[in-house]
């Protein structure tokens, strides 16, 4: 196991370094922040010259060896844009982010789930349509479709809901439902197939046999088993809804790391987008790793070898 | 077990998903006016970033050496009066009893400091260029700044404009870093706080020297998708938004408490024709082109009525705009006709383009161009790469492109100097008699001489068509009904100027 960890970490220390290089050098090859800083009708010489103080007239490889050299010494930078240390930005976002991941996650999970185990147990019956075309809407509607129908419907006509912002708990309620909606379908398949696979086995016949009632089963032993791999698939998810939602953010408004990068990628700001890059894959690392942890865990079968 | 892992995750997501989510309390009252803007302010350091969403908030925040009134004529704030001493010596007398949010009293040598501080390279400031033609300033007396300026200049007040004046003693103690964060100015709003990326709150200053601002607090939020921004609006969760669509004012107008507030501004829409590569070297291309437009329709189907038609390169919001010298007038069969003298039937112009121009513009001048039998290829790209072809040598600049120009400064200086004179990075052009008027307007301060040199200027521009005035740009914003308030042409956004209905 320790072995295991260790070959884990270091696959996702390069996998890290890896992307972080890629967007490094993409960032840069497709144009730098001085032509959008400047107003119009600057000069070539003012721009050369805020480049050069910018710094950005050097090669990229000597930008990128100055910018490890900041790394190790845990230094994101400054934003060209905003002159604020690139970390300060990012933390400012974090919270946000976190607080939409978890309602979103608990709207995938509150809802998924129990719709899922609905239709195991009643497919076949009338009673699944509904909860399928559920499913697949949730599946299907793109995020910048749902968010703005929701905002129509919810605050426009019905005025139940603030149509943006994060200001109180009922800001988060539609865009925890929009960005968690496909999530939910994923439960809810996941469920489902869990369990139908589940109840054909012996063991249900034997607890059906023995007198128990289907609810009993599934309660006391179906869910059990059937969630070994609802569990996986929900650390996974984890790790997307904490990436942020570049849509659902902008549409609602909601100041998280999805907005932060996509504003950041326009205005070119170089080093915050490094920032948010760097903690999006640390973050899909670190849930990755959690998810196989879990996997074994929770099913003492599954043998951790090194990769 | 399980269950109970299940159980902690829900318990942790409901924990953190009321937490932390603190923001600005949305009132309906009188006192509060919240403003929805597409980005946040990059700095609120004045001195420093130059992008709208940024000066609509800091300008509230500081007061300028002068500003414009509503007729857009130049008139004193900071500086109560100036005199010429020679073409490059100004004498301006300072405002006294203006005092700055911590209490300190502005003086000459806050106004020295600001000048000295925006033309300092160190500072890195984007805006050095609109300024850098000061060569110097100094306090000359209790109430007194002499400027000088490298050269006679014209356009300086026009620059001076947009001249925060900054507190030398705060920005000294505090330094640079912490100024930008938590500014203080001797404007009618202070800052109360400020959440970078989602909103910043202002306080009204009482002391205010012009006298009490018309509003208690105003937040200013970051809402980056213009549909949300009206949802806002109809909602009563936002007072006033800015940087609507044509489209979106439309669905504004329905709303019976909502009013649409445009105006035309300097903003010129035109279309850039290289003349220094591809099939529009010849001039009886770029002048095809020209006649293949047809400005009213663009500006009637696609721009909803918020565009005003012109003939040149410049609005008339600007100095220098000549208003009786007439482009050419949409004409498909003259142009068909030229294209077929220059024997340029087929050929191919790209189209370059980026995000920042609206496409349906831009296919509808495809078409135009098309129908006149000419090819027309449009090549996407994001705004610095556009930026970087566009500003780079002229066999990438491609064929034909729009821009949407502002100098921020009112003045055919500003415009046609850095698009069209040979040597600037936007020129595809070269013609030393254009160059000779542009210069000689940009060294003498007389208006009417001025004038004389842009009369001939454009009418060079006419004849050799390096561009194509399209329109007037319109700025079009938002508000509840009961918000009264007149834009101007410069995009200003003066919370000063505003006020509720009685």
């Amino acid at each position: 196991m320790p072995r295991y960890l260790a070959g884990r970490l270091l696959q996702a220390l390069i996998a890290t370094f890896g992307v972080m290089t890629i967007v490094f050098v993409v960032m840069r090859l497709s144009g730098d922040p001085t032509l959008l800083l400047v107003p119009e009708g600057a000069s070539r010489e003012h721009i050369d010259a805020l480049r050069r103080e910018l710094g950005f007239d050097r090669p990229i490889f000597i930008q990128y060896l100055s910018y490890l050299g900041d790394l190790l010494r845990l230094d994101l930078g400054d934003s060209v844009v905003q002159r604020v240390p690139a970390v300060d930005i990012l933390a400012a976002r974090i919270p946000y982010t976190v607080a939409l991941a978890s309602a979103a996650l608990l709207v995938a999970l509150g809802i998924g789930i129990p719709v899922g185990i609905a239709m195991a147990v009643w497919r076949g019956r009338w009673f699944e349509r509904p909860l399928a075309a559920l499913v697949l809407a949730g599946q299907s509607l793109p995020t910048f479709l749902s968010g703005i129908l929701l905002i129509m419907l919810f605050a426009v006509t019905l005025r139940w809901l603030p149509s943006s912002g994060a200001d109180g708990p009922a800001a988060i309620i539609m865009p925890a439902v929009a960005l968690g909606a496909l999530s939910m379908s994923t439960f809810a398949r996941m469920a489902r197939i869990a369990i139908v696979d589940e109840l054909s086995k012996d063991y249900v016949r034997a607890a059906r046999a023995r007198g128990l009632s289907v609810g009993g089963t599934v309660a006391r032993h179906v869910l059990r088993n059937a969630a070994i791999p609802v569990v996986t698939v929900a650390a996974l998810e984890i790790g997307n809804l904490l990436a942020g939602s570049v849509i659902v953010e902008t549409v609602f408004a909601w100041p998280g790391i999805g907005q932060l990068a996509i504003q950041s990628i326009q205005s070119r700001d170089f080093l915050v987008v490094q920032a948010v890059v760097l903690f999006v894959s640390v973050v899909y690392t670190v849930t990755s790793l959690a998810a196989d942890l879990v996997y074994a865990w929770i099913d003492p079968r599954i043998r951790l070898s090194p990769a | 077990m399980l269950l109970r892992s299940f159980r902690t995750v829900i318990l942790l997501a409901a924990a953190l998903g009321t937490a932390s989510l603190a923001g600005p309390v949305a009132a309906q009252s009188r006192d509060l006016v919240t403003v929805d803007l597409p980005n946040d302010a990059a700095t609120l350091d004045p001195h420093l970033q130059w992008d709208t969403d940024s000066y609509t908030v800091y300008r509230n925040i500081f007061d300028n050496l002068v500003t414009r009134d509503a007729s857009g004529t130049i008139v004193p704030q900071i500086a109560t009066a100036w005199t010429y001493v020679s073409d490059t010596v100004i004498d301006f007398t300072i405002r006294q009893g203006v005092t700055f949010h911590d209490g300190t009293p502005l003086t000459p040598e806050d106004v020295v400091f600001s000048i000295r501080r925006i033309i300092d390279p160190a500072l890195r400031s984007p805006q050095l260029s609109q300024f850098d033609q000061i060569a110097s300033a100094e306090v000359t007396g209790p109430a007194t700044v002499r400027m000088v300026t490298k050269s006679p200049y014209p356009a300086l007040f026009a620059q001076l404009v947009k001249l925060s004046i900054v507190p030398k003693a705060y920005v000294d103690k505090v330094g640079a870093q912490k100024f930008n964060l938590e500014p203080v100015g001797s404007g009618p709003f202070r800052l109360k706080q400020w959440q970078k990326g989602i909103a910043a709150t202002l306080e009204a200053n009482d002391t205010y020297w012009r006298g009490k601002p018309p509003f208690r607090t105003v937040v200013f939020r970051v809402v980056p998708d213009v549909a949300t921004r009206v949802a806002d609006l109809q909602t009563g969760k936002a007072d006033i938004v800015r940087g609507l669509s044509p489209d979106e004012a439309l669905t504004v107008k329905k709303d019976a408490k909502l009013q649409v507030l445009a105006v035309p501004t300097e903003r010129i829409g035109y279309m850039f024709l290289n003349t220094q590569a591809g099939p529009t070297q010849d001039v009886r291309v770029r002048r095809a082109v020209a006649h293949a437009i047809d400005r009213t329709a663009i500006i009637e189907a696609l721009l909803q009525g918020y565009g005003k038609a012109v003939d040149v390169v410049l609005t008339p919001a600007n100095f220098g705009f000549v208003d009786d010298i007439k482009g050419w007038p949409y004409d498909p069969a003259r142009a068909k006709a030229l294209v077929a003298e220059a024997g340029a039937a087929g050929q191919k112009l790209t189209f370059l383009t980026s995000p920042a121009y609206d496409r349906r513009v831009v296919e509808a001048l495809q078409q135009m161009i098309q129908d006149v039998g000419l090819k027309v290829e449009i090549q996407t790209m994001d705004q610095p790469t556009f930026l970087r072809r566009r500003q780079g040598r002229p066999d990438e600049a491609g064929s034909l492109s729009l821009g949407r120009w502002s100098c921020a400064c009112q003045d055919a200086d500003g415009v046609i100097f850095p698009l069209f004179r040979s040597g600037s990075i936007w020129a595809k052009y070269a013609n030393p008699a254009f160059d000779k008027e542009v210069d000689a307007a940009r060294a003498i301060l007389d208006p009417k001489q001025r004038l004389v040199h842009y009369r001939k200027a454009f009418e060079i521009l006419r004849d050799e068509v390096p561009g194509i005035g399209l329109y007037q740009d319109f700025a079009i914003y938002a508000a509840r009904k009961e918000i009264t308030w007149t834009p101007t042409a410069n995009e200003a956004f003066f919370l000063f100027d505003m006020a509720w209905k009685p």
